[in-house]
């Protein structure tokens, strides 16, 4: 009796939360109209920080580029900087959340590196100057990186008021500043962010007028 | 016994050095127009030519520390000129270079010493010859789109025939833009001082009096013209713009204007060029 009274506990939590859970989809545009990718959408709060991060998480370099090029993951979780280039890579961060470097290597260093801090990170290479990436460091396990139809989906998202903010790695300005209200329920809402975008300047591998990444 | 196993040591470095090193090839390819060939004053002597102008290599950048990086690659170029033919060139050349870095990424000041070793094949081969360019260079970026980039290098060339010996001191500073992604602008002044060689109709007693050298040549045609080995100073400015084709090519443009003085005698040079660029 003790048993099944449990059992019909946890169904009903079970089945209360699935009913309350809802998606988000953003929709991330510049202010031009054009979609954009590579934009972080996430919950900046709202019942998220009892979730564990999830384990680990991957930032690969191929063909002398990081892949992908922006990645968001929950604070608290540690990332590998696997090298798949039969050629060394040292990979460095300046950045306040994160500064850390791991010095020319090959194949996959032996510790991962933990992000412990909120705050977005630039990776770079000190052999490619081309080689730039993105890891958005947040303090809650809903969000999602938009595709290149400018598109992200927030799941399982629990019911109740959050504030959704945007990141990109081009963005003028602040995600506060963009922040939107969204209630959740059952369902799929949809949030559109515009966002104004800074000139992208990325170190060019193509030859440029000086030697580059190679002087 | 104690030197056998130190140079075994040394050469088990240097392979495990080329080991992880790391390959660079590159190739540029178009077109140069120079509204003065002749380094001529008077606009009657002026000859202009455009040229079809190659370079291809390979290169290799070994990492030695953090900071510092041995370049070294080989490299053949040549040109090939519409009208004057005495002028196409071909020629192999090796460079070695380091580059030290204060500190990390790309926004870090850099400092290059590097030279070039090459050989020079003229059609005209009496002008063929060696040449060697010692370059120092340095850099530091302002922003994520500016970098100031500046340098003083040693020009020399020896000919088996020494009326072509040249030496030339060259000072630079660049200025480099990223407008976007995809486009880079520069530009540039360059101080040149050293000898330079001008073709002139005779009789030119005014230029006679103070060349080093003169020689009779038919590079430009009749008339026959005498070329004036002499010392100038260069005061040139440069603009060039890279639009990114490809992850691996470039288009480059690029235009020198060039004043070169040697009292009395002054000339100009309009250089335009037009390139593909590659780069894997």
């Amino acid at each position: 009796m003790r048993l099944s009274r449990g059992f019909v506990l946890f169904t009903t939590s079970l089945f209360a939360g699935d009913l309350l859970a809802g998606s988000l989809e953003v929709i991330v545009k510049d202010d031009k109209g054009r979609s954009v990718s590579d934009a972080v959408a996430y919950v900046a709060a709202g019942g998220a920080a009892s979730a564990a991060p999830k384990k680990q998480a991957v930032v690969d370099q191929r063909d002398k580029q990081f892949v992908p090029y922006v990645m968001a993951v929950q604070v608290g979780t540690a990332v590998s900087f696997p090298n798949s280039d039969n050629i060394r890579h040292h990979v460095y961060s300046f950045s306040p959340a994160k500064k850390f470097e791991l010095p020319l290597y090959s194949g996959v260093p032996a510790e991962p590196v933990v992000f412990d801090k909120v705050g977005f990170i630039t990776l770079g290479c000190n052999i490619h100057d081309w080689m730039i990436a993105y890891i958005a460091v947040l303090p809650t396990p809903y969000f999602q990186v938009t595709r290149q139809d400018g598109r992200a989906v927030l799941k399982d998202l629990p019911a109740g008021q959050h504030t959704v903010r945007v990141w990109h790695p081009a963005l003028k300005g602040q995600p506060e500043g963009f922040a939107q209200q969204v209630v959740a329920g059952s369902g799929t809402k949809s949030l559109m962010f515009t966002l104004p975008l800074k000139q992208d300047v990325r170190a060019k591998r193509a030859p440029g007028l000086t030697s580059g990444g190679y002087r | 016994m104690h030197t056998r196993v130190t140079l075994n040591i040394v050469l088990l470095i240097l392979l495990s050095s080329f080991a992880r090193a790391e390959w660079r090839f590159e190739g540029e390819t178009g077109m140069v127009y120079n509204s003065n060939l002749s380094n001529s004053d008077r606009s009657a002597d002026v000859r202009d030519d455009w040229a079809w102008s190659s370079d291809v290599g390979a290169s290799n950048a070994l990492q030695l520390t953090r900071d510092l990086r041995l370049n070294f690659g080989a490299d053949l170029r040549g040109e090939r000129w519409d009208r004057f033919g005495a002028f196409n060139t071909i020629g192999p050349g090796a460079t070695a270079g380091l580059r030290y870095r204060f500190g990390l990424g790309r926004q870090a000041p850099w400092v290059l010493l590097e030279d070039r070793f090459g050989y020079d094949r003229f059609q005209d081969t009496a002008q063929s010859g060696y040449d060697n360019v010692f370059n120092f260079q340095a850099g530091i970026a302002l922003s994520d789109r500016i970098a100031l980039e500046g340098g003083y290098a040693f020009e020399s060339f020896v000919a088996p025939n020494d009326f072509y010996d040249r030496q030339l001191h060259r000072v630079n500073a660049n200025i480099v833009f990223d407008v976007t992604s995809s486009l880079q602008f520069t530009a540039g002044y360059i101080y040149r001082e050293g000898d330079v060689i001008s073709y002139a109709v005779p009789p030119r007693p005014d230029i006679a009096r103070f060349s080093i050298e003169r020689e009779d040549e038919d590079e430009f045609g009749q008339p026959l013209r005498t070329a004036y080995k002499l010392l100038g100073r260069t005061n040139a400015i440069s603009v060039s713009a890279a639009y990114q084709l490809t992850k691996y090519a470039s288009l480059q443009i690029g235009y020198e204007y060039a004043v070169t003085v040697h009292d009395p005698l002054q000339y100009e040079n309009h250089i335009v060029s037009a390139n593909i660029a590659v780069a894997y």
